[in-house]
């Protein structure tokens, strides 16, 4: 006897029902992401990080000293496969957060004032600068949030509050029309 | 109704003419007004009704220092009380009513106070309510509540958003007049990021009531014209409606913007108001000065205002406050008001200068009578004249209203909201800002400078040093020429003498100056003192109009400089700011985070009712149809699970994983029992101290590899964990190789508990689930059927043979789907957190509601756990010091009642039977209680001295909160099972 078990993303009830055309300002959910926990171990953090940066289809999170995130948005890998990869090298740690961590992009014009409702670091981009990542608070929650683009955020939330921090990022965006959907339709 | 608007002038928009209502009666005001100006075009001077004594007031000021004209602004529940009407902007359909009054404005009951005025001084309550005592609380102080007070708070719901929101800049500059436009515009073409905040509905601050020409132009127009290029610089924020009301650490400043408060109906998309955190390099104060009003007898008549504000309701909303204007001065703004009015056609019928020289000169025609004081007025619903005295001699003069300039006090609130006190200066007779570093400088009139070419030149000096000092390069400020300045030097004048009526130094809070003698002949002499003891500058004025009349009078009265007197400390508000802003979007359901299980669908749709347990929703119990209430589905799913099946989501447990080859040495010391030694593929129960040798938290750590451990933590201390484990490895042992990362949300993990569990896992898990193959306490990774990874524990909460199955949390529902159908024929059930918990108590295991931070392992039965063989572990040495190990101290037991269906609730006391309840009598007390479906009675988990030593004593369960005294026998902590047979079945 085989069992199928149905994947379900956290954000199914909070997105199902509307059918919206993207605004300007719009939040894009990745179903299913690929995204691994990575931690150098002591004396390994340069050599891990240049591999990691190396990497093809993964985007690298900074998350403190010697620990990052590797995030692949259209999740084309499989996790283990990424795991082995890293394990092979030796000096680093790997944990699949796949399922535990939701993945987010918001952008459009006023993607700035809407973030500056959630939270409080200064997201200019002189300051935060395109391919920068850090670990902050977003909407109370512990989040990392990275710039992908000029006006174009990432923001990796826990799975059981990314229902609470989706509604208040709709509800911050709701004065400059932000729309939400799951990546390809 | 006599219109008191002029012709022409003002920044009022003609065109567009607005209707609001007053009291219910209707009236037209122009784009452009605030409340006040367009009453005062209305000939309506009274606005409200005072404090204490009711006596009519109008608007004393045209700004955010008002204390009399008071008014609940909007109806039904966006009604909001004790708006100022100098600062509300005017909109069409504005509902305004006043306050503080009874049946009207007009005939108010409560001035029969004024009547009583002699009676009621400082002091008054305090001397007078003290008995009979016991009438306090029952009658004097409802009474009071009730007649204290400005104002009506609506108490329904408000129907409005309120958010708040961060900005970042080099420059915070706050006030938008002439020092704050030159700054922002020096700073802003530097390149810096300059936030340029202003309170009022248009900046401009002074120069929009200003009859100076400034670079050749109208004062207004040039503001309009700085204003523009800030608009076209992309690195300048202008952001009008804003009032900085604090200064906090790391150079915060806390602002509010009234986003839609002009708006008879917001937008539901934006918020009425909208709360700013501003994170500022540097920032420069340019909030300006106030005008001191003068304390003469009956200052308080309504038509009697600051010089400045009868200035700004002519230049800035072309309304002459009067058709024949007396002007009460002790420096040059007096003069200037007059020259204004005159100029307007508006006639002046006096200016009355209380200095004996000046080279200050009339307007043509126009009396001056120098070395005189007002001392008395008259007027009911407006001046309609006043008494002089000048050497010894009394005139009378008509007047339908009164400019009074008492001098100038810089505005420097803001800067003196961390602990700095203002400083006195002799020259400017004035308390200027104190210096608090080159983070934050008062420039402009807030700086004490009086002109306005001083102020220009110094608010750009300022914006180009802060430049310079960032590492921007300044573009030189073009000089700006001022046409037709006047000199606004003053002589301090406190109190002028010889009053024949109340002469009121707090006109908000009523407070005359004999009150303040009072105050200093009963020995409230700290100018602190004296505030809370007339309530001179307290309430929302806080001193912001009469704080220095009160230091200066307080100065005299004693025969000292108001150096040595200083003033009250200035806190955050500057001006009040609505609760709906401070919460910002924390409301409703956005109240707080609300953190959800994987299998939060699984439970809905099986009838689950939720408990909040810190952020989460845990599953409390799952009622089905016919149960009555929760009792009956926790007894059903307690009963289900010892002879059948259950599923409970224990998602929420914290799960770090540890990776390092250090990991094994790191647990040895981070629990209290032994580690080292843990086999691959065993879980095994922790123990964690803290420090001081109390327990810290329990749960299972698993091993998975080598160098590979998952470990488990209680859901309330998830947190805490972790940050203990980070820090234990970054400072106490950072020689160890190991590295934690929080798994907790990766997982949707699902306990199965109960003599079925493991035909029912073997269902859907492929591997050989044999007690030989997967005896207790085995840790691995499994195949469900389907070839779906997972990680499967052979642990146990209840008591029964169990297991914790975890997989990927996004297959959670799924897979709890596959076990309740796998189990179906076998009767199995969801249970929730109260059958888990009744579950534990039966089989005597402990939670945080043992281990409360109180208690050592010993304490809970589990002191042969500490592994003392080793050479240390967090809490070893000292769980060993005396105290912690005494013979007396509070031990596990279990208690059952000696009738079964007597119930025991958590946190009541023990007693020795027939002692009486006393401190000294007490035995300790229940821990945790329920009903045991399996026993058929209640039973608890107490705390009790020398438990263990007492087993079938019988001791009294006092529980004093509902008044109940139940006997029980001390016993075993095991209720069920206590040879773990089902355990290990």
């Amino acid at each position: 006897m085989t069992l199928h078990f149905l994947h379900r993303h956290v954000l199914e009830d909070h997105l199902a029902g509307f059918e919206t055309r993207p605004n300007p300002n719009h939040v894009t959910v990745y179903r299913r992401p690929l995204i691994l926990s990575v931690l150098a171990h002591a004396g390994q953090e340069a050599a891990v990080f240049a591999h990691l940066a190396g990497m093809p289809g993964m985007d690298v999170r900074v998350c403190g000293p010697g620990e990052w995130m590797i995030v692949s948005a259209a999740g084309s890998r499989r996790a283990e496969e990424v795991a082995e990869e890293l394990g092979a090298l030796g000096g680093a740690s790997v944990i699949d957060q796949s399922d535990g961590k939701v993945l987010l992009s918001i952008g459009g014009p006023s993607v700035r004032k809407i973030l500056a409702k959630c939270l409080a670091v200064d997201l200019h981009p002189d300051v935060f600068a395109e391919g920068q990542s850090a670990n902050m608070l977003c909407c109370h929650v512990a989040a990392n949030l990275a710039r992908t683009g000029l006006e174009m955020f990432e923001i990796t939330v826990p799975r059981s509050l990314a229902g609470s921090v989706f509604e208040e990022l709709m509800e911050m965006g709701r004065e400059f029309a932000l729309t939400a959907s799951f990546s390809g339709g | 109704m006599t219109s008191y608007r002029l012709d022409a002038g003002g920044a009022v928009n003609r065109a567009q003419a607005l209707e609001f209502s007053f009291d219910g009666r209707s009236y037209k005001g122009l784009q452009g007004d605030t409340l006040a100006s367009a009453l005062l075009a209305n000939d309506q001077v009274l606005m409200g009704r005072s404090f204490k004594y009711h006596r009519p007031r109008g608007p004393v000021t045209a700004g955010s220092a008002e204390p009399n004209a008071l008014m609940t602004i909007g109806s039904g529940a966006r009604a909001e009380p004790n708006a100022r009407a100098t600062t509300v902007e005017l909109y069409q359909g504005l509902v305004a009513a006043s306050q503080n009054r009874w049946p009207s404005l007009n005939h108010d009951f409560g001035a029969v106070n004024s009547l009583l005025s002699p009676f009621l001084g400082a002091g008054f309550y305090y001397k007078t309510f003290m008995w009979p005592a016991a009438f306090w609380e029952k009658v004097y102080e409802p009474l009071i509540r009730r007649a204290a007070g400005l104002g009506k708070l609506v108490l329904q719901a408000d129907p409005d958003r309120y958010e708040k929101s961060w900005a970042h800049c080099d420059l915070l500059v706050v006030g938008a007049g002439p020092a704050g436009l030159m700054a922002a515009l020096v700073a802003g073409r530097a390149g810096m990021r300059v936030i340029l905040a202003d309170e009022g509905f248009q900046a401009g601050g002074s120069l929009l009531c200003e009859s100076a020409s400034v670079g050749g132009q109208p004062a207004a127009a040039f503001a309009g014209t700085v204003l523009d290029e800030l608009a076209g610089l992309p690195n300048v924020t202008l952001m009008a409606r804003t009032t900085v009301f604090g200064w906090y650490d790391d150079m915060v400043f806390g602002s509010v913007e009234r986003v839609q408060k002009h708006l008879a109906s917001p937008s539901p998309d934006l918020p009425v108001e909208r709360l700013w955190r501003i994170v500022a390099k540097r920032a420069i104060l340019a909030s300006g000065a106030e005008e001191r009003p003068l304390v003469f007898g009956g200052n308080d008549r309504p038509g009697v205002m600051t010089a400045t504000a009868a200035r700004t309701y002519l230049n800035r909303y072309g309304v002459a406050v009067g058709g024949k204007v007396a002007v009460f001065t002790n420096g040059g703004a007096g003069y200037r008001t007059a020259a204004d009015l005159a100029v307007r056609g508006v006639e002046v019928t006096a200016i009355i200068d209380a200095r004996g020289q000046s080279s200050d000169v009339g307007p043509a025609g126009v009396r001056v009578i120098r070395n005189a004081g007002v001392i008395s007025t008259r007027g009911k619903r407006r001046i309609d004249g006043l008494v002089l005295e000048r050497s010894g001699f009394e005139e009378a003069i008509d007047c339908d209203a009164l400019a009074m300039s008492g001098g100038w006090s810089p505005i420097v609130h803001l800067m003196c909201q961390r602990g700095a006190k203002p400083v006195w200066s002799d020259e400017a007779q004035a308390f200027l800002a104190p210096d608090v570093g080159s983070g934050f400088v008062a420039a402009g009139s807030s700086a004490g400078l009086t002109s306005l070419s001083a102020c220009l030149r110094d608010g750009a000096d300022k914006a180009a040093t802060i430049a310079a000092e960032l590492g921007f390069s300044a573009v030189p400020a073009v000089p700006v020429e001022v046409e037709g300045e006047y000199d606004a030097s003053f002589a301090p004048v406190w109190y002028v003498p010889g009053a024949k009526d109340k002469a009121f130094v707090d006109f908000q809070n009523d407070v005359a100056v004999q009150e303040l003698g009072i105050a200093q002949r009963e020995g409230f002499r700290h100018i602190e003192h004296t505030k809370r003891y007339t309530t001179a500058g307290m309430a929302t004025d806080q001193g912001k109009l009469g704080g220095v009349n009160t230091a200066g009078i307080v100065a005299a009265m004693r025969g000292v400089t108001p150096a040595e007197i200083g003033t009250t400390t200035f806190r955050p508000f500057y001006t009040p700011v609505s609760f709906g802003a401070l919460a910002g979007a924390a409301q409703g359901s956005h109240a707080a985070p609300v953190r959800t299980s994987p299998l939060h669908g699984w439970a809905k749709k099986n009838g689950a009712s939720f408990v909040e347990s810190g952020l989460w929703y845990r599953s409390a119990w799952f009622g089905r149809d016919g149960e009555k209430g929760w009792r009956d589905s926790v007894d059903r799913e307690v009963r289900t699970v010892r002879a059948h099946a259950g599923l409970c989501d224990v998602s929420t447990l914290g799960k770090i994983e540890i990776f390092g080859t250090g990991a094994a040495e790191f647990l040895n010391r981070i629990y209290c029992n032994a580690f080292l030694r843990l086999p691959i593929g065993k879980a095994r129960y922790g123990l964690m101290l803290r420090e001081d040798g109390i327990v810290f938290d329990d749960g299972t750590t698993s091993r998975l590899g080598d160098n590979h451990y998952v470990m488990t933590t209680t859901t309330a201390y998830a947190a805490e964990v972790m940050t203990h484990l980070e820090f234990c490895a970054q400072t106490f042992w950072p020689e160890l190789d190991v590295r934690f990362v929080s798994v907790s949300d990766q997982w949707a993990q699902m306990s199965l508990a109960g003599p079925k569990a493991r035909i029912i896992m073997s269902r859907v898990v492929q591997d050989d689930l044999s007690d030989a193959a997967f005896p207790f306490l085995s840790a691995r990774s499994v195949t469900l059927r389907g070839w779906l990874k997972a990680r499967l524990f052979r642990i146990s909460f209840s008591g029964e043979l169990a297991y914790e199955l975890a997989v990927p949390a996004g297959l959670g529902e799924a897979v709890a789907d596959a076990i309740m159908d796998a189990g179906r024929e076998e009767g199995i059930c969801a249970y929730g957190v109260e059958a888990l918990n009744v579950l534990r108590i039966e089989k005597g295991f402990v939670t945080h509601s043992e281990l409360d931070g109180r208690t050592t392992a010993d304490d809970v039965g589990l002191g042969r756990m500490m592994a003392m063989q080793k050479p240390d572990f967090i809490g070893k040495r000292l769980s060993t010091r005396f105290g912690l190990t005494a013979a007396d101290r509070l031990q596990l037991v279990g208690l059952k009642p000696v009738e079964p269906d007597k119930q025991i609730q958590a946190g009541a006391h023990l007693l020795k039977e027939h002692a009486q309840p006393s401190l000294a009598n007490d035995q300790g007390f229940v821990s945790s209680a329920c009903f045991s479906p399996t026993l058929d009675s209640f039973v608890a988990l107490a705390m009790l001295k020398s438990g263990r030593e007492r087993m079938g004593e019988r001791i009294n369960v006092w529980d004093a909160l509902r008044r109940v005294e139940v006997p029980v026998d001390v016993c075993s902590p095991v209720f069920v099972d206590p040879d773990n047979i089902k355990l290990h079945a």
